[in-house]
């Protein structure tokens, strides 16, 4: 092969990672403007206007940016979260928005760096698949963790939910490079990069457990052999994570230069002891302990496409039996059966402990009945690509069955037919489900009207507000007020900003007395709706927003007095 | 090909399949412009004032935006329950019944569109002489604080605490000296797990002496039947707290009195009259040991 051949295909993958990002980008930006802004992102509006501040002194006055006096003016804002993805909010919209004027709504600035993150997570989905289970399996990885609904919900958010499981999975990807042979350099950027995972999300606690868990089990009987020696030799990025990894999560959060100890301890207490929200589940509204153990389970097989999980039970089937040869081989060969494990076997096996381990780990909270629920899916979003991954593994054993003994030119089409039929329906699911995004349930559940007769939660976050900004603008008149119900103030002075609102409609705070009342449902919030009724005196809404014939949003309008 | 590699099918056949369902899915419930078509037969039908239920529930918002008040007004949808319904009309969606109309009988049935239209009467209705809930007015009723009298007020100040405030206080109202929670007026209030909506008269025992909420002239039934509670949101987590009592006197005889416990929810309560055929005075008196946070709601009619 020619330098200048293996050149182009040492590019090809990279470029088809890079193309697959990309395309996610703009699918995520052309589909941006009618996703209204939900609650937590207004915080974080706030809070990137607020760390933007700091680096335009920074940028001006570098000696009084690191003043403490000037840290903690800018950096106090929701210290209850690290600083890596709301500094990004900000430098995007510092840069590609005041400076550059690449976007034309500010609120899209501040949600970019999330649809890159997210990018990024496709296309390191894309580029592991492709390492591990062949180039067709990687594309059918990405678009399978790309096209389920909720992840492509997140995916547009100025939130940290997408932005965790890219920074997962990416450091994840460098551990297994640096452990696959890929040196020293894989093993420093793991370190870097699970610094900034540090910097991410407090999710970010949980993968040094599965990292070890993993490297105990990987290594096996040689593990406990160094162990009674008394010489382990761990991975040099496990130590690198330990190493640089705070150090990266140090420098990256202003916020905890000084007092240090005392902030630290105040993020980990609000996480640890997180209040709980009410949500939805099975018709019954959950607010305090016990929780119930099957939440996370049941919502994700009613909210991840069925063909998505049908073909990661095959490749977790695959591999679980894989792994019974590599660790249990010895004892099907002494019991005479079974060929002894290959090199290939052990490092298949290696990588789909890794993954397995990530979506254990991911999902390890649910175990408790004592963990809050406050958001659904975002919760344990990060095993989602290694649930592709493992889709990915199984589509290459129903391709490899369905493509036996055919010639080349009906392999092709065989693999191009079977990967659009395990992709079509996720593809459509995700698209068909804007901007309703965590309405969306798959058919299993018998689709949005089936999960809302079960009684699954239909929103949260008032985001909605986005799908009634036009019958607003329409119908209001000049000067209205109209009560934001669940929409934090921040979103809706970010759709005000963006023009997706009128500017002279007047939020408020309760519905007394607004002319027109938003409702966001969800079972506990109908008090509000039924304070609404009695206020306007009507029961009747003036517009429902409806996903699939299932009402999520509506509005009231409060009708003349009489005469 | 293998009858075992002939399994493998099975994957692109679900792909194809969850595809198909899902467009089955989306286009399964009937979409707004739908619902408005419905409003002409239904009002047809509802001849005599009969309850409107929709299947599935969830459907109500657009039954509500499609049917308005006159349909489906306010006492009907935040009713306590539907006892004293003699007939109710059943709007059906994808096959659904409502749980609530189990056990009567379809006296008529009409297809419309996607819908079934249902006539449903009730095997055992209650009618109501007098329902307390629709006479607090100054014409019909007095109120006390005690014995000092809370003055009525038609355009008093509305106001509404959204999620984890209070109840709207309406703008027509007797209202006692005691502050702005402590009235007689009628309001929603959020029910039980489910968070039914429940109409009623909101009687938060003030701190000056007993509410009492006296009507002139009642049609007595046989019973007096009520419903009571707390907002549910806001007193879910209220175990062991003062009770509320609720005692009823006709004609300044005590006829019976309903100690509410909190965790109960919107909780029944029925007195015999004995007095049925008569018209004559009835008060609701409504204390609690310890006044604080007693955010007491209730509905009664005679019956």
């Amino acid at each position: 092969m020619s330098w200048a051949r293996r050149f182009l295909s040492a590019l090809a993958d990279p470029t088809i990672g890079l193309a697959l990002a990309v395309a996610y980008v703009a699918l995520l930006l052309a589909t941006n403007n009618d996703l209204g802004y939900a609650r937590d992102e207004g915080f974080y509006f706030q809070a990137a206007r607020s760390y933007e501040g700091w680096f335009s002194l920074l940028f001006e006055s570098p000696t009084a940016a690191f003043e403490r006096a000037n840290i903690d003016r800018f950096w106090a804002a929701n210290s209850e979260h690290p600083a890596f993805v709301k500094s990004l909010f900000a430098l995007s919209h510092h840069f590609l928005f005041a400076k550059w004027k690449l976007f034309a709504e500010e609120g899209t600035s501040f949600r970019f760096p999330g649809m890159a993150l997210s990018g990024l997570a496709v296309a390191v989905t894309y580029l592991w698949g492709r390492r591990v289970s062949g180039r067709v399996a990687g594309l059918v990885a990405a678009v399978s963790f790309a096209m389920m609904p909720h992840v492509f919900y997140h995916s547009h958010l100025d939130c940290f939910d997408m932005p965790v499981a890219a920074m997962w999975l990416v450091t994840t990807y460098a551990y297994w490079r640096s452990i696959s042979g890929g040196g020293w350099g894989w093993a420093l950027a793991t370190g870097v990069l699970y610094g900034l995972l540090l910097n991410t999300k407090h999710n970010s606690w949980l993968l040094p457990p599965a990292l070890i868990v993993h490297f105990v089990i990987a290594r096996g009987e040689g593990f406990w052999r160094e162990l009674r020696a008394g010489s382990v030799r761990a991975p040099l990025a496990l130590v690198a994570m330990a190493v640089i990894g705070p150090v990266v999560f140090y420098l990256g959060w202003p916020w905890i230069w000084h007092d240090t100890g005392k902030r630290l301890a105040a993020y980990v207490a609000f996480h640890t002891g997180h209040e709980y929200y009410n949500m939805e589940f099975l018709g019954r509204t959950y607010w305090k302990p016990p929780m119930p153990l099957g939440y996370a389970w049941v919502t994700t097989l009613a909210t991840v496409p069925a063909v998505t999980l049908l073909l990661f039970l095959i490749g977790l089937g695959a591999g679980v039996k894989r792994g019974g040869a590599v660790r249990l081989g010895w004892l099907a060969r002494r019991l005479g059966f079974g060929d002894a494990p290959t090199p290939l076997d052990r490092d298949l096996f290696s990588t789909e402990l890794l993954w397995l381990g990530c979506i254990l780990t991911s999902y390890a909270p649910w175990i408790s009945k004592g963990t809050p629920i406050f958001g659904g899916t975002k919760h344990w979003i990060t095993a989602y690509p290694f649930l592709a991954l493992f889709a990915a593994q199984g589509f290459v054993l129903a391709a490899r069955a369905l493509t036996a003994e055919r010639g080349r030119a009906v392999k092709l089409a065989t693999t191009a037919a079977l990967a659009l039929a395990v992709t079509a329906a996720p593809i459509a699911i995700a698209i068909g489900s804007h901007p309703w995004g965590l309405a969306a349930y798959t058919p299993l559940v018998g689709g949005a009207p089936g999960a809302a007769s079960l009684g699954l939660n239909r929103s949260f976050w008032g985001y909605t507000t986005g799908a009634v900004q036009g019958f607003l603008n329409e119908r209001a008149p000049p000067n209205a007020s109209v009560y934001v119900h669940d929409t934090a103030m921040q979103s809706w002075d970010q759709m005000v900003k963006d023009g997706r609102l009128r500017g002279d409609l007047r939020p408020v705070w309760s519905p007394a007395g607004a002319s027109f009342s938003l409702y966001h449902h969800e079972p506990h919030m109908l008090r509000v709706e039924y304070q609404i009724w009695v206020d306007y005196g009507t029961v009747a809404p003036a517009r429902v927003g409806t996903y699939d014939g299932v009402p999520v949003v509506w509005v009231y309008e409060r009708p003349p007095p009489p005469k | 090909m293998t009858p075992r590699r002939l399994l493998w099918l099975a994957v692109p056949l679900a792909g194809v399949v969850e595809l198909g369902a899902y467009y089955h899915f989306a286009r399964r419930a009937p979409r707004a412009e739908e619902w408005a078509r419905l409003r002409e037969p239904v009002a047809a039908l509802r001849q005599a004032r009969e309850l409107v239920v929709v299947a599935p529930r969830w459907a109500d918002p657009l039954a509500r935006h499609a049917l308005g008040d006159a349909l489906m007004p306010l006492a009907d949808v935040a009713r306590s329950d539907e006892s004293r319904y003699p007939r109710a009309i059943e709007i059906s969606a994808m096959g659904e019944r409502a749980p609530e109309l189990a056990g009567w009988r379809t006296v008529g049935e009409q297809n419309h569109g996607r819908f079934t239209v249902r006539t449903l009467e009730n095997p055992a209705p209650e009618p109501v002489s007098f329902d307390f809930v629709d006479h607090v007015t100054p014409e019909h009723a007095q109120v006390f604080e005690g014995v000092a009298p809370c003055g009525w007020n038609p355009n008093a100040p509305v106001s509404a605490g959204g999620l984890g405030g209070n109840p709207t206080f309406p703008a027509q109202r007797f209202i006692c000296k005691s502050g702005d929670w402590f009235f007689a007026g009628v309001t929603v209030i959020d029910d039980d797990r489910e968070y039914r909506p429940r109409r009623c008269i909101w009687a938060h025992p003030p701190p000056g002496g007993p509410l009492r909420i006296r009507f002139e002239r009642v049609p007595l039934g046989k019973t007096i039947r009520g419903w009571g509670g707390l907002p549910w949101l806001l007193f879910r987590d209220s175990v062991g707290a003062t009770p509320v009592e609720i005692e009823v006197r006709i004609a300044g005889a005590s006829i019976g009195k309903h100690a509410h416990r909190d965790e109960e929810g919107f909780a029944p309560f029925r007195f015999e009259t004995g007095r049925a055929g008569e018209t004559l005075d009835v008060e609701f008196e409504i204390s609690a040991a310890n006044v604080k946070d007693r955010h007491f709601c209730f509905q009664a009619d005679s019956r």
